[in-house]
């Protein structure tokens, strides 16, 4: 199948996305277009993280259809694999590895899928740091970082192999409001100058609507909302409100329903 | 720790635990590395080879020459075929060669010891050893020097009780007391 | 039904070892890693390795010397010291000595790399996570264990000879003779290392087991720090008695 530039760059169909025996999301259909900054959100433990990882192709859809590009997740390894390089994912622990430094973090997923001579992927390394502004933090190790930093870093080894789609896994958790806007702003001008598609997870609406084109809110295990953030803004859906506002009272539960005893 | 300093350490590392397996090897160890190389066998009957074990050491006038390879016992005669793999070093040993089954020490491991004769014609690998003297059973030993000469009432009484005890088989030993 | 549970547990186990084994490929990148990892958990066991074989050097010294004066035998302690060592001690307690070191940190180090993504993020970019963090600490374990092993013997028996010849006063000759006479090439020595390496093997990946699987919480990680270090000196004992009535040959 051969993507035209009118495919979106995710396109989901009635999916429902069920884990431990739970569905966590059903009812689920969107579209990403390309070249565009969507945003996913919705209160804690709503699911987004499972769309996520549906999208990587971790988690096999229950029901319905995920689409990367025109093409279906595929579930052999030599296909998954292949895909996933063309996805770049910035997760919310950072997942960089302790015992090498930034530059060798940033190098990892050029030298083990590219035969490039090591000039040419130090070259690329400083590029990507570069683009997030961290060229000078080549030799520290993840440790001696600082959150933003160390964010900033797992969003320059997301990019190292130039993938068309970004997806960033609750990119503002712990940092600063200036490291935020540092990285949200990040976030946007990537996005355009390399011509990607982003798709943003969190629950940091405020951060991240000035950034964004789309906005889905997930609550209640399905989509409550899909539209442009100044719809949002001017919603008038109870459950959008509540989670915009930051009411504890609402059709969202605050509190957990008690859990049936689990089968021995 | 990075690159060339770790490269370093982790050398120095490998070279001393080498360098200690070796000292330890050479000091601590009896040294037998060899892997069964170079041994001819020879034979010896013995009518009770008391704690003798299969790999229990061959001595020369306290010397280890070999060891003990294999035992079995004779199904037609009942008596034990010991058989004794000899570095080939000691090659020519007189025919006239006698083994004998001793302790080393009161309470010590069991060994074979040979003391060559003689005689001009040597054995051959496979060879039998014709002059043997069985092992001693300590405690048949004790026994009969606790209860043997006098007619005492207490010696007499005490045999039953000796006969009773005794673990030693019943049909007549036949070793020789050295 | 917990039989099932534990019957479960072990199958796990044992396909995680197979996948272990499965992903070691000699690339250059396995042996940096396994370099780093040889200097973690080897180079950095030292010296609890070397302090415990000195002092239990000088107390299995003075314990075979009290006991053998009693039927005038005390020549054979260096006896009762290198069969002892070779035999049981050395490669059993360096064992549990490089869990408490070594076995806890690889534990704890995989279980941080699950709760802050590492593993996840690994997979994600094509590159096997067991490859890249079990691999390399399992073999630095096989490799370090026995030269650990070596240490603590060596320091043992140093510390025995100090204790035996300069201290209680046995002569220095008959020591070293009655030990070369008594200690085997094959069966104790090379034995002891053989058991050595067995035991690095286990309590590897039982740590790596235990800390790739934690939950990605912090206190995932603390408790699978506690659980390796028990589970793993547990399997070690066993397995030791198991070792030691197969390749004992009377």
């Amino acid at each position: 199948m051969t993507a035209t530039p009118d495919t979106p760059a995710v396109r989901m169909t009635d999916l429902r996305l069920d884990r431990g025996g739970r569905t966590i999301l059903h009812d689920v259909s969107l579209d990403v277009p390309r070249g565009s900054v969507t945003a996913v959100l919705g209160p804690s433990g709503s699911g987004k993280s499972t769309l996520l990882a549906a999208l990587t192709g971790e988690l096999e859809p229950a029901a319905g259809r995920v689409e990367v590009f025109g093409e279906g997740v595929p579930r052999a390894q030599k296909a998954l694999l292949s895909m996933r390089k063309r996805i770049g994912v910035m997760l919310q622990g950072n997942g960089l590895l302790t015992d090498l430094t930034v530059a060798e973090n940033v190098a990892l997923p050029i030298r083990t899928h590219t035969n490039l001579p090591d000039p040419v992927v130090r070259r690329l390394v400083e590029m990507k740091l570069h683009a997030v502004g961290l060229r000078a933090a080549a030799d520290l190790f993840p440790r001696e970082l600082s959150g933003g930093m160390a964010r900033r870093v797992a969003l320059a080894r997301a990019l190292a192999l130039d993938p068309p789609l970004m997806v960033y896994d609750e990119p503002l958790t712990g940092l600063d409001p200036i490291a935020s806007g540092v990285v949200m702003s990040l976030v946007r001008r990537l996005n355009d100058t390399l011509g990607l598609t982003s798709i943003v997870v969190t629950h940091h609406v405020h951060e991240t609507m000035p950034v964004a084109d789309h906005a889905i809110v997930i609550a209640n295990g399905h989509i409550v909302f899909s539209g442009t953030p100044a719809a949002l803004a001017e919603s008038q859906d109870p459950l959008v409100r509540q989670f915009l506002d930051g009411r504890p009272d609402g059709p969202i539960a605050f509190d957990t329903t008690a859990r049936a005893p689990e089968a021995a | 720790m990075r690159g060339p300093r770790l490269e370093f350490a982790v050398g120095a590392f490998l070279l001393l635990a080498l360098a200690s397996l070796l000292v330890l090897a050479l000091a601590s160890t009896n040294n037998k590395w060899g892997f069964g190389g170079h041994s001819y066998p020879l034979k010896a009957r013995f009518s009770t080879i008391g704690q003798l074990r299969v790999s229990a050491p061959v001595k020369i006038g306290g010397v280890v020459v070999g060891q003990v390879s294999d035992v079995s016992l004779d199904p037609q005669k009942f008596d034990s075929i010991v058989t004794l793999s000899i570095d080939e070093r000691y090659k020519d040993l007189p025919s006239d060669t006698s083994a004998g089954i001793f302790t080393a020490g009161l309470l010590g491991e069991s060994y074979v010891g040979l003391s060559p004769g003689g005689d001009i014609e040597t054995l051959k690998p496979g060879d039998e050893i014709t002059l043997t003297q069985s092992a001693v059973d300590l405690m048949q030993l004790v026994g009969k020097y606790m209860f043997a000469g006098g007619g005492t009432p207490a010696a007499a009484n005490a045999k039953p009780a000796a006969a009773s005890t005794s673990s030693t088989p019943s049909d007549a030993p036949t070793e020789q007391t050295p | 039904m917990p039989f099932v549970a534990a019957t479960r547990a072990l199958g796990a186990a044992g396909l995680f070892a197979v996948s272990v084994l499965r992903a070691s490929k000699p690339t250059r990148d396995f042996f940096a890693e396994l370099t780093r990892e040889i200097y973690k958990i080897g180079a950095r066991s030292l010296p609890i390795v070397a302090a415990g074989g000195a002092f239990v050097g000088l107390s299995v010294t003075l314990l075979g010397y009290r006991a053998l004066e009693t039927y005038g035998a005390t020549g054979q302690v260096s006896v009762l010291l290198g069969l002892g060592l070779y035999r049981e001690l050395g490669p059993v307690l360096t064992a549990l000595l490089f869990i408490g070191r070594a076995g806890s940190s690889i534990a704890a180090e995989l279980g941080l790399m699950r709760a802050t993504d590492q593993i996840t993020a690994l997979g994600l970019m094509g590159i096997d996570p067991v490859a890249k963090t079990v691999a390399p600490r399992f073999w630095a374990a096989v490799l370090c264990v026995p030269m650990l092993t070596a240490f603590f013997v060596s320091l043992a028996i140093t510390a025995g000879y100090f204790e035996a010849v300069q201290v209680i006063g046995i002569d220095g000759g008959t020591f070293w003779q009655s030990m070369k006479d008594s200690v085997d090439f094959h069966d104790d020595f090379l034995v002891a290392f053989i058991k050595a390496a067995i035991f690095g093997a286990i309590s590897a990946l039982v740590a790596a087991y235990v800390g790739y699987h934690a939950e990605p919480t912090i206190e995932g990680t603390s408790v699978a720090t506690t659980r390796a270090v028990v589970n793993a000196s547990l399997l070690v004992l066993m397995f030791n008695f198991v070792l030691s009535a197969l390749l004992f040959r009377s």
